[in-house]
């Protein structure tokens, strides 16, 4: 008996459901990689050679370091989901064009190890890594993080240090279409406004994102930037210009909903969205640094749990 | 890629077609039922051949053969029915007896009634007197299309259905809830259109779409294919021996226990083991690995996936980001209780709401990280249960 059936062709089987949606962590992955390429291919345009070190610089160390963490973590490696890809590139993009390439190296690794690692790995970390990386960075090498002070070869401005140090009429040239253009200094990939937000919208079409995040979050920032425009619009920016300027786009779309640090329910993300927002604009009025956006997310990312305790009842729940 | 889509409505070509009677069947016997049938013995399309116990209306239906002929083996979950053996020298052919229509079936009602369906293979143990009815008449998941085949081909045998669980369990309203666009009623129920989309087609949805109320306690549900079947008892009053299956947008009537094989055959659908074959659909079918198993009465489908196509399902670790807790129609977060099950934290799964789990499918369907997400999550519904089963024991004891 037991030999006949052993003769026979046997199927394989599994548990259901037999079907999936196709989505995998790395096909998401690619696309949003395939989102930020626009921006990139802009900030080479932009700021030449050194664009494509720093993004070469940080990609590489991302994927190495975090290749090397879980070897010594024992855990399996996953270099083939461009998790860690995705990581290094968006902190590259968080960067001045001409930042040292030790600075680069160190941020990388740190994004990871600090944004990540410690917390088991893509998926545990309760931050967003590539903004644990910036902040890191700021806090310890600031002079090198200094837009202007990196930038100085261009003769342009950034604006929201103009705006810090010298008031709301000194920004007063700035037309939101330049911004939208990234014709101002910036950080390598955050400062391409309009690349960052045609990104943006090609992973909400592509349903790889939910919309709302990012849109409670513009929504956040403009609304609380209304606010404050409408006390004293001599002293305080347009919304339209905290919307276009700095970190805003890129937190939108790409900082914001990390996956991981980001709440789950509905109603928390669209809390989570406005709250960030107000933050942002709260630390870029009475902060030190001139752009809170990976402050603002950092921030609201450890409110996370917290919001996310706003659940509904289950089905059938009294 | 193929564009995976969930809603089953589906625009019905052909009829529902019979299948050449197979020369073995494989019947498929409830652990509850207790074959009463011996080996050798010669056995009539009709015949009981396993019987629950109890004498209770209310229970499993029993199990009858469905073609005649000659058992051949008795399998832990199954009865092997052969052919008839041929004539011995110079004696007549054995001629099985198949049993008389049951003609007191018009006569009787409620709880005898239910008795006598139960005797002739109709399981009426969900349904309770008095309450109201809902009809679920949405194909059941996508792929398959026999709701709304029965639907279309066999109103007669549906009114009748609904004429006899009138007289047994004399319901309060009955609702027919179909697809959008659709408009068909059965013997006066009330028609109510719902979303055709899966998981909106699983049972407590539908009473949600038909009623407003979330697991209501007086409303049951009957599947438009189980009111076939009491239908096809009401008009044949003969046991119940025949399933209802749709094989790649063909519905087919077959003998239950009809090897998966002949059905694939007759669909003209070819399987080697680079696909897999499940009994039932896409989302909560049942794989099998032999196509020499029989279909029962509750398969409804036989599915094919093809092997890699789609990503394989690994204990890959969550990575929080939400989706099942989208797409979970049942609001609780199945990616959290699958970290819970798999670090058997199942008491806290008991706080997040388990067991409001509705056993869909969507959350490991929509998950990026292939997490086999549903499969945790009725882990840790088992250790409950076996952890309450203990309980139960300890008190006993004290």
């Amino acid at each position: 008996m037991a030999s006949q059936e052993l003769t026979k062709n046997l199927f394989s089987v599994s548990s259901a459901p037999l079907w999936h949606c196709g989505r995998t962590v790395r096909s998401t992955m690619l696309h949003s990689l395939l989102a930020l390429l626009p921006a990139a291919a802009m900030a080479v345009y932009r700021y030449g050679y050194d664009a494509i070190t720093v993004i070469a610089w940080a990609g590489l160390t991302a994927v190495v370091t975090e290749f090397l963490m879980q070897k010594w973590m024992e855990q399996e490696s996953t270099a083939d989901d461009f998790t860690a890809l995705f990581d290094g590139v968006i902190f590259a993009f968080l960067l001045p064009s001409t930042a040292p390439f030790w600075l680069i190296i160190t941020g990388s690794a740190l994004t990871i190890i600090l944004g990540r690692m410690v917390f088991g790995g893509f998926g545990g970390s309760p931050v967003c890594a590539p903004a644990v990386g910036w902040a890191v960075m700021t806090a310890a090498w600031p002079e090198f993080m200094d837009l202007n002070a990196m930038l100085l070869n261009w003769d342009l401005i950034e604006p929201l240090s103009e705006l810090k140090y010298f008031g709301v009429d000194a920004v007063a040239e700035i037309t939101p279409v330049s911004l939208l253009l990234g014709d101002n200094l910036g950080t390598l990939g955050a400062s391409q406004v309009g690349l960052i937000l045609l990104g943006g919208l090609y992973l909400l079409a592509t349903k790889q994102l939910r919309w709302f995040i990012p849109v409670s979050f513009l929504a956040g920032v403009f609304l609380t930037a209304l606010i404050f425009y409408m006390i004293d619009p001599s002293q305080y920016a347009s919304p339209v210009f905290h919307l276009l300027s700095g970190g805003t786009m890129l937190a939108a779309f790409f900082l914001m909903p990390y996956p991981s640090a980001s709440p789950v329910w509905k109603l928390p993300m669209l809390l989570y969205g406005l709250f960030g927002g107000a933050l942002l604009i709260i630390i870029r009025t009475y902060g030190i640094y001139p752009d809170g956006a990976c402050f603002a997310v950092l921030l609201i990312n450890l409110c996370t749990p917290l919001i996310d305790l706003i659940q509904p009842k289950p089905f059938g729940g009294r | 890629m193929m564009k995976i889509r969930l809603n089953t409505s589906a625009e019905i070509k052909g009829t529902i077609q019979d299948i050449p009677v197979p020369d073995v069947v494989r019947i498929p016997i409830p652990k509850k039922l207790k074959p009463v049938v011996k080996k050798k013995q010669i056995v009539g399309c009709g015949q009981v051949i396993a019987e629950i116990s109890s004498k209770g209306a209310y229970n499993l239906g029993f199990v009858h053969a469905s073609i005649d002929g000659m058992v051949e083996d008795i399998l832990p979950d199954a009865l092997v029915i052969g052919p008839l053996p041929p004539p011995k020298e110079g004696e007549d052919a054995v001629t099985p007896t198949r049993p008389d229509p049951c003609t007191e079936l018009d006569s009787l009602s409620g709880e005898e009634l239910c008795r006598k369906l139960l005797e002739l293979g109709v399981d009426t143990s969900k349904l309770h007197a008095t309450r109201t009815l809902v009809i679920n008449g949405l194909n059941p998941e996508p792929g398959i299309i026999i709701s709304e085949q029965l639907l279309q081909n066999t109103v007669e045998t549906l009114k009748a259905g609904v004429q006899l669980l009138e007289r047994a369990l004399k319901p309060g309203a009955i609702t027919l809830v179909v697809a959008a666009g659709r408009n068909v009623t059965v013997h006066g129920c009330t028609t109510v259109n719902a979303s055709d989309t899966y998981p909106a087609t699983i049972d407590p949805l539908v009473i949600y779409a038909a009623t407003g109320a979330e697991q209501p306690a007086n409303v049951d549900i009957i599947s438009v294919l189980d009111l076939y079947y009491v239908g096809r008892v009401a008009e044949t009053k003969l046991p119940l021996t025949e399933s209802i299956v749709s094989i790649s947008g063909k519905t087919f009537r077959a003998p239950v226990g009809t090897a998966v094989q002949e059905l694939l055959n007759a669909a003209g659908c070819t399987a080697k083991t680079d696909k897999k074959i499940a009994l039932g659909g896409p989302m909560r079918g049942e794989a099998i690995f032999d196509l020499s198993i029989g279909i029962s009465k509750n398969s409804k489908a036989v599915t094919l996936v093809e092997e890699g196509f789609f990503p394989p399902v690994q204990p890959n670790p969550c990575i929080n980001c939400g989706e099942c807790v989208l797409a979970c129609p049942a609001r609780i977060q199945p990616g959290m209780l699958s970290r819970f099950a798999e670090f058997k934290l199942v008491d806290d799964a008991r706080k997040q709401h388990v067991e409001a789990c509705l056993e869909c499918g969507m959350c490991t369907f929509v998950c990026p990280a292939n997490r086999p997400v549903l499969q945790y999550i009725l882990l840790a519904k088992q250790l409950l249960a076996a952890q309450d089963a203990e309980v139960a024991t300890c008190r006993l004891q004290d």
